[in-house]
This record gives C-alpha cells, structure tokens and sequence, in this order.
C-alpha cells in the first residue's frame, strides 16, 4: 500500500495560466483523503495531474518510493493508481459486464483472477448484478456513476481517484456512493476524493484538505474542520474577495 | 429485360459492392475510434493495388497471387502504423482535445505525397497483373475469375473484422476506445497504441481492396481518388461511424450503379450513386444508420 505524495506542483492548461500554484498534499493508504475548495480552485485539475492527463510544469508526483510524473496513465493504472472522472466512463453501446471487462483490462491475462474480480465486483454492486446483460444507455445517471465506479474496482487499485461522485444525484443515491467509497476504503483501498458537496464528503473523510487558488489553505483531520464547516461551505458557494468582501460568483455548478 | 443478363449485372454489383465495403469500413472505423477522417483512404487503395503488382510480376509470379495477397495487406498496414505514429500521434500528445483540422491537412498531404511518390517510382502507367483465376461458370454465366476471388477475399476480410471487432480483447480495447476515449483511458488502455492499430487496420482494408482488385481494374497513382469519394458516398448512405451502415450501403452502391449501367447508360455509371446520395439525403439526412449529433 502506497502513499501518494504532490509536492509543490505547478500545472495548467494554457501558457502563461497555472491552476495549480505550488500544490502539496498527501494522500495516505486506507484512508479518504478529502478535497474540498470553491469552483475553479484547480480539484478537478489536481486529480487530472496525478492521473497523468495533464503534465505539472514543475513540482514531483510521487506514489510509495517511486516519481510518476512522467508515467503514462495506463502505467500509473498497472501501479494501483484508478482515476473516476466527473463525467461519464461508461461506453454507451456496451452492457454493464462488457463494460466492467474493459475496467479489468490491465489485469485480463489472468483469466481466473478476473473472473473472481468480477464476481466480487457484482457483491459490492448487487443493483448492477441484475443488469449485467442491459446497454449502459438506459441506466438512470445513479446506476452509471455506480457504474463508472465498480467499472475501476475491478482491478482493486491501491488508490482511487474520484471527481464529483454525486454531483447531479438524488440525495439518497449519493448516500450509497458515499457508502461505497468508505466500503472501499475498509477494502483496503485509499481514497482521493474532490467534491462539490463538502459537508458529506468532510463527513466520511479521514483527512480534509481546503483548497483556494491551486494551493492548499488548510488541512487537518475531520475533527478540525467540524467547528466551521458551514462558514467553509457558505464561502464555497459565495466566495471572498481579498478586501473581505462576499461576493457572488458565477453560481456552483 | 433479358433475366440471364440481369442476374448478371446484380451479381456485378455485388462483386463491386463488396469491394466498396471494404473502403467504407475503413474509413468509418477510423473515424470511430480516432475521431478523424483520413482523407488518403484511397491512396492507401492504391498502393495496395501496386504492392501486389509488384509482388507478383517482380517477386512471387503470378501463380502465387494468393500468397501476395496478405502480404501487401500487411504492407499496407505497416505503412499505415508509421504514418499515423510519425504524423498522426503528435495531435493526442499531451490533452484529449483533438483537432480535425490537422488530421485533414495531414491526409489531404498525404494524398499529393503518394500519388507524386508513385509517378516518382513507376511513372505515369497503368499496369495491370494477369487474371488471378480462370473464369467461374455460374449457371449458363460466366464470371471473371479476379472478381470472384476479390468478392470472396473482401468477405473473408470483413467476418474476420467483424469477428475480431467483436469476439476478443483488442475489439473490446478498440469499442471502448470508440465510445468514450476518457473512460477507455482510466481502464488503463494505452490509447496512443490502440489508435496506431486502428489506423494500420483501416487502412490496411483499403489496402485489401486496391490488391484484389489489381487485375479488375488498372493500377496508376490516381487509381485511388475515385474509391476515396465512393467512400464516403457510402458512409453518408449508411450513416457516419456505423460499420453495419458501412455494409448495406456499399452494397447498395454497386447495386445502384451497376443495374444503373444497364438500364439505363453506362455512361453515367459514376451518376447514379450520387443520385441515391441526394435522394437519401433528402428522405433521411442522418444516413440509414447514422445518430443524430449528441452535444455533451
């Protein structure tokens, strides 16, 4: 089980624009390392760059001993590294198992091992267990994201990223999601989780991290931010500008 | 009408039909996956057709045209792969956002590169190798042996296509990479080498279609530029990035042309599928197959 470190990392999408201001967090095994800051402080971004779809212009990306800034993302995937994006992951003319075989393609060699991964898969997700033959397009937008997320649990990765799992879910679907990320971590896995809704993911974090403006402006454990949670979330949707000022951003979403 | 002659124009049609599949598979399978269009599909055909001129008048004799056959289909495929890694793959380096533009440029180069690059080599000609087989009597009709083994070589080549798309693992590598790049990307699929595969697949099948058809047809450095617009006449008859699209429509193609041709001249044979084109255009402007765009 390794230990994801970002150190100092600078990253952006166009010359001369950094999202990422000097970026270091760190996100240990077995736990959930939450994310949380308002829109366009850089979480998507962040987890882009540890997946390897965005190269950091400086700073190091390490996971256990080893740098993987220069890595590919499917030889950071071999390492244990699964990225769950905000959109869709879901191919639309595939069924649900063809789809969760994709998910296990780093590990299709091993015909046995899948098959028993698969199966397991399935007990995590009994709601998809009776769909395995349905085309993911007619899924509700609650089965796809269970979806997108059992499709990289099958390789049982070391460490999952995960953007915005709920974002647009009924409330009761995004409490199983929530269910299933610490179900996932009492599997043993380690969770970087970047989202919108800050008081459930706080809630099932291990560890929070508050960003603004590509870097980290505070971090602790859970206990530490329970005081002033509904200040950081009032913040979040409103935003502060440097003369103190609430000002309205562009809405939350 | 005259049913022996009929029969005989049908089958024609569907000789060259199959044919025409072949090209239109390529393309629409290439644009599938890599969300571009190559448009030098046809000088892929073309050197196709000289690679197993070459074969089988310098090297293999014309006994052993069925052994050149795979052979300039690998050829083809190969080139293929060094194109699309020494040209292509710098446009995925990097983000996902792909752009069209330079794909189009590229290929539309290419065009002028291969068809300069073949004069360069065998001059202006037109060469032609001998028939690959006796003719084939079928009934009271005789049929050209080289369209016959051109009509089974192009089915051979689309069930193994269709076999691999579907029934192993590169097939599922190659649907999901199709169907949603990001979501192919965090299963861990190594898309730059998914997408050189593809790309030395399709056009590795027009490859096919320009070496079974050598002794059809006459092979020259513009022999492809005519199968490149049929091409896409069929894949805006069966509809954008549908293989099954691609099949039914290049069929339909060399039926419409070759019943066109004798029903009514054939000196317009190039004509009618244009005139099924406008006429499917205007009943079912997304093509027999085709979705309507989706944004988001």
């Amino acid at each position: 089980m390794e230990t994801l470190v970002v150190d100092r990392v600078v990253a952006g999408y166009h010359e001369g624009i950094d999202i990422l201001n000097g970026l270091s967090l760190t996100a240990r095994p077995r736990s959930i390392t939450a994310v949380i800051g308002p829109n366009g402080a850089g979480k998507s971004t962040l987890l882009r760059v540890v997946f390897g779809l965005l190269a950091p212009r400086a700073g190091r990306v390490a996971f256990g001993e080893r740098a993987i800034q220069g890595l590919r993302p499917d030889e950071r995937k071999r390492l244990g590294i699964a990225y769950v994006p905000q959109g869709p992951s879901t191919f639309p003319h595939m069924t649900v198992d063809e789809t969760l075989l994709v998910g296990g393609w780093t590990i299709r060699h091993d015909r046995a091992g899948l098959r028993r991964r698969l199966a397991h898969v399935y007990e995590l997700f009994p709601a998809l267990a009776g769909l395995r033959r349905v085309r993911t397009t007619v899924l509700s937008g609650g089965q796809l994201r269970m979806l997108s997320l059992a499709k990289e649990l099958v390789v049982m990765p070391s460490l999952l990223l995960v953007d915005e799992p709920t974002a647009g879910l009924a409330p009761r679907v995004a409490g199983e999601v929530y269910e299933l990320l610490v179900r996932s971590r009492e599997l043993g896995i380690g969770v970087l989780l970047v989202d919108q809704n800050i008081t459930e993911a706080v809630g099932i974090a291990d560890y929070v991290y508050l960003i603004g403006t590509g870097r980290v402006q505070r971090e602790g454990p859970r206990g530490a931010f329970a005081a002033d949670l509904g200040e950081i979330v009032r913040e979040s949707l409103v935003g502060v500008d440097p003369t103190g000022h609430a000002r309205e951003r562009g809405g939350w979403r | 009408m005259d049913p022996t002659l009929l029969t005989q124009y049908v089958l024609a049609g569907l000789v060259i039909g199959g044919i025409y599949c072949l090209m239109a598979v390529g393309i629409t399978f290439i644009y599938s996956v890599m969300k571009m269009i190559n448009w030098a599909m046809g000088e892929f055909y073309m050197i196709g057709g000289y690679v197993q001129y070459v074969l089988i008048t310098a090297w293999l004799g014309p006994q052993r045209w069925a052994l050149a056959l795979p052979l300039a289909v690998l050829t083809v495929a190969a080139l293929g792969m060094l194109v699309q890694r020494l040209l292509l793959q710098p446009m995925f380096a990097g983000q996902l956002e792909r752009l069209d533009e330079y794909a189009t440029i590229v290929t539309i180069s290419l065009t002028v590169l291969f068809r300069n690059l073949a004069v360069v080599l065998f001059g202006p000609y037109q060469f032609s190798p001998r028939d690959y087989a006796p003719p084939v009597q079928l009934g009271p009709l005789p049929i050209n042996g080289s369209r016959v083994v051109a009509f089974l070589g192009a089915a051979v080549l689309l069930g193994l296509f269709a076999l691999v798309v579907r029934r192993t693992w590169l097939g599922l590598a190659l649907r999901s990479v199709a169907q949603n790049r990001l979501g192919a990307l965090a299963a861990g699929i190594n898309l730059s080498r998914i997408d050189m595969l593809a790309f030395g697949i399709g056009v590795g099948l027009a490859g096919a279609a320009g070496a079974l058809l050598a002794p059809v047809f006459l092979v020259y450095p513009e022999s492809g530029a005519l199968s490149t617009v049929k091409g896409f006449e069929i894949i805006v008859i069966g509809g954008l990035g549908s293989l099954p699209g691609s099949i039914v429509g290049g069929f339909l193609l060399g039926l419409v042309e070759s019943l066109g041709s004798v029903l009514i001249s054939p000196s317009f044979r190039d004509v009618y599928g244009f005139g099924l084109l406008l006429l499917l255009l205007a009943l079912r402007p997304t093509g027999l197959w085709g979705e309507q765009a989706r944004e988001a």
